[in-house]
């Protein structure tokens, strides 16, 4: 079970750890911001409050695509290291490794982008790539993927290292989740809920590497060998097993946070349940095999598979979110919550989590999804769960850390107009999508019909908003970061 | 030199030399399928068991060379690379000395370092080989079926889709024999503060 203590001894990082843990947390603020100016910059360009050529556009559109997704999974799987290591054995090497493999992906991807002019999105849609019109060079193509295998590996070195650990205290990943206690028995109520969810993330995520390094593989042999034509189907099946898994794994990741620092702040227990180890097996199970969802406009595919598409989503997000939400608030009610900068940012992220993930369930029902797919009610559901979901979930325990260095929950008045004005912009922001997505918008268009441009607009002031917001929680959370440990003494335990 | 270790290196060099007879090599090469699912494996095994029959003595001398069975994999790795190139399964064939170095490099520098290696590497490494190995057979599979031309000169079109699909089955075993071992299965050294074996 979770501890009750606010700030307890086995959390705190020695100095090499708390330098890693650092680095990962400051680079990610950091790419956030960057990455939210480079979105602010693209809303404007399709208002036309300023000028940029297609191009440009879809460099940018890559270059925020994959800086966001990679970015929120290296911040999750530090939330994910930071409680598992309590549980089980985790090595440093491996999480340097990780850390070190995605900056060196970045890099690549970077240079891929503005270097090389890649401009075909994150999810290097086979034969996009590679039919570049001239804009970018094959060269640039394949160094792009090799980003993305780069930071694969590191990820996979990640996995494996924390796969070790639960399994040499666990037995096997099977007990580690819980399966033992689906039909009955005695659940131990100090079996780990970090483990649950971790072990759930090694599982689904894995695999969806292991696709992604088939498929990377294979398109960056069509690169340079064009007389080896993939299946275009096969290859889009298989970048989006790859692609949803690990964008879907950062709120998995992510919720730990939520599980093991509530309690702390409600002063109430949160102990594991039957449902809870119901709805992690149902949801590894169901998120591994959801991506058809995907594809739903695909005639090409096979129907059995959109139908699953269709049912799966109905199911794979809903077991934890419910047990998880209800579980939250259940632990809330009447407990005389300690507000402060961590709980109002994990209540925060249980409304962006529950809001964010009705889109995604309307547009994964086919009839629908054939109106609304190319729309911008796509990006409207993933940036409403990522920005006012996962996110938050991140600063949450960002900001706990903080707090950890001087014994108390940071609370200040700056930290609480931050708040609502990153809440108002990522509501604006996200609304606006949805708006666009309502009036059948297209997605991913570098101009836009004049008709279309009030929800730009509004999308601006709030990508705007976000920032501000953002830009003081970087700056707040790296100053605090950076501080070192008043004393290395059982004060400052997480520190 | 024990009795076991004697047994596993007579029972080493027996195949390598049946293998090397003109009529099994003939049927070992007569085909890519069984080139590169047969006779490379059996090579391969062979190495694995003369690993098991080096003496204590010379394996802890080796294996100050090998830590955590690292550069055991890097041998075996970059050997099996140029073994998956097909002109080199085309001149292990048709020229004489590549079948020979074939014979005595697939033991020597894949089976014999792997076999020697397997028992000093971690979870993790073993990890990353085994889901390359997965990767590996899902790319070639995938590869071997949609080449539109031969890849080698001495084996047809159809061999190699042939081998194509079986690459996709092997892969495919491969890698639920790994998931149903991790999820459900067991491992040495839990609760001995001992790094797990395998998957």
């Amino acid at each position: 079970m979770a501890t009750m203590t606010l700030y307890p001894d086995d959390e705190r990082l020695p100095r090499g750890e708390r330098i890693v843990f650092n680095l990962y947390l400051i680079s990610a603020v950091a790419l956030f911001v960057l990455m939210m100016l480079l979105g602010l910059v693209m809303r404007m360009a399709q208002g036309e409050w300023l000028s940029l050529g297609p191009d440009m556009f879809y460099k940018i559109l890559s270059m925020h695509g994959a800086g966001m997704v990679g970015t929120m999974g290296m911040v999750t799987m530090a939330v994910m290291w930071f409680f598992l290591r309590k549980y089980v054995r985790l090595h440093l090497w491996a999480f340097l490794a990780n850390y070190v493999l995605f900056l060196l992906g970045a890099l690549c991807i970077i240079g891929a982008i503005f270097l090389g002019n890649y401009g075909a999105l994150w999810t290097f849609l086979y034969p996009l790539p590679v039919h570049a019109m001239g804009l970018w060079t094959p060269n640039a193509a394949a160094v792009f993927m090799l980003g993305y295998l780069l930071i694969g590996v590191g990820a996979l070195l990640f996995y494996l290292d924390a796969a070790a650990g639960i399994i040499k205290v666990h037995g096997n990943l099977g007990r580690a989740l819980g399966v033992q206690w689906l039909f009955g028995g005695d659940i131990d109520p100090n079996h780990p809920k970090a483990v649950v969810a971790s072990t759930m993330v090694i599982i689904a995520n894995s695999l969806g590497i292991l696709a992604g390094a088939v498929v990377l593989v294979m398109c960056l042999v069509n690169i340079y060998v064009p007389q080896m034509p993939l299946n275009a189907l096969l290859a889009k099946n298989l970048i989006y097993w790859f692609g949803h898994m690990y964008i879907n794994a950062t709120i998995y990741m992510a919720v730990i946070a939520v599980y093991e620092l509530l309690p702390r702040y409600t002063g109430k227990p949160y102990p594991i349940s039957r449902p809870f180890v119901w709805s992690w097996s149902a949801s590894c199970l169901f998120v591994i095999i959801v991506f058809p969802h995907h594809l739903l406009m695909d005639y090409a595919e096979p129907r059995w598979m959109s139908v699953m598409g269709q049912i799966v989503s109905y199911g794979a997000g809903f077991p934890v979110f419910l047990v998880t939400a209800y579980g939250a608030l259940t632990n809330i009610y009447r407990s005389g919550m300690r507000w402060s900068m961590p709980s109002r940012l994990m209540i925060l992220s249980m409304f962006g989590w529950a809001a964010g993930i009705v889109p995604a369930i309307i547009d994964g029902t086919i009839s629908v999804n054939r109106v609304m797919h190319n729309t911008q009610w796509v990006p409207g559901h993933f940036h409403f769960y990522l920005l006012l979901g996962v996110l938050p979930m991140t600063l949450a325990l960002m900001y706990h850390v903080v707090g950890s260095r001087r014994q108390a929950p940071p609370d200040s008045g700056a930290d609480r107009i931050g708040l609502p004005v990153y809440l108002l912009g990522g509501l604006v922001f996200t609304l606006a999508f949805l708006d666009a997505g309502h009036l059948s918008v297209a997605r991913r268009m570098a101009t836009h019909l004049p008709e279309w441009i009030p929800t730009d607009h509004a999308g601006a002031i709030g990508a705007a908003l976000i920032i501000l917001g953002m830009l003081y929680f970087a700056i707040r959370i790296s100053a605090g970061l950076l501080r070192a440990p008043a004393d290395a003494g059982r004060t400052h335990a997480a520190g | 030199m024990n009795g076991a270790e004697k047994r596993r290196l007579v029972s080493a060099l027996v195949i390598v030399v049946l293998a090397s007879l003109p009529p099994v090599r003939r049927a070992l090469q007569s085909s890519m399928t069984a080139q590169m699912l047969i006779d490379i494996p059996l090579l391969g095994a062979c190495g694995w068991l003369l690993a098991m029959a080096v003496p204590d003595g010379l394996g802890r001398a080796l294996a100050r060379w090998d830590s955590g069975g690292i550069s055991g994999l890097l041998l075996a790795s970059f050997t099996g690379l140029l073994w998956m190139l097909p002109r080199a399964l085309d001149a292990a064939v048709e020229v004489p000395w590549v079948a020979l170095a074939k014979l005595a490099s697939v033991p020597l520098l894949i089976g014999l370092p792997l076999g020697l290696s397997w028992p000093r590497m971690g979870f993790v490494v073993r990890g990353v080989f085994l889901a390359e190995l997965v990767a590996t057979c899902f790319r070639l599979g995938w590869l071997y079926l949609i080449s539109p031309v031969r890849l080698c000169s001495n084996f047809l079109l159809d061999d190699q889709q042939r081998l194509g699909e079986w690459l996709l089955v092997i892969g495919a075993a491969i890698f639920l024999y790994l998931a149903g071992k991790l999820l459900w299965g067991s491992f040495g050294g839990r609760g001995r503060g001992e790094a797990p074996q395998g998957p």
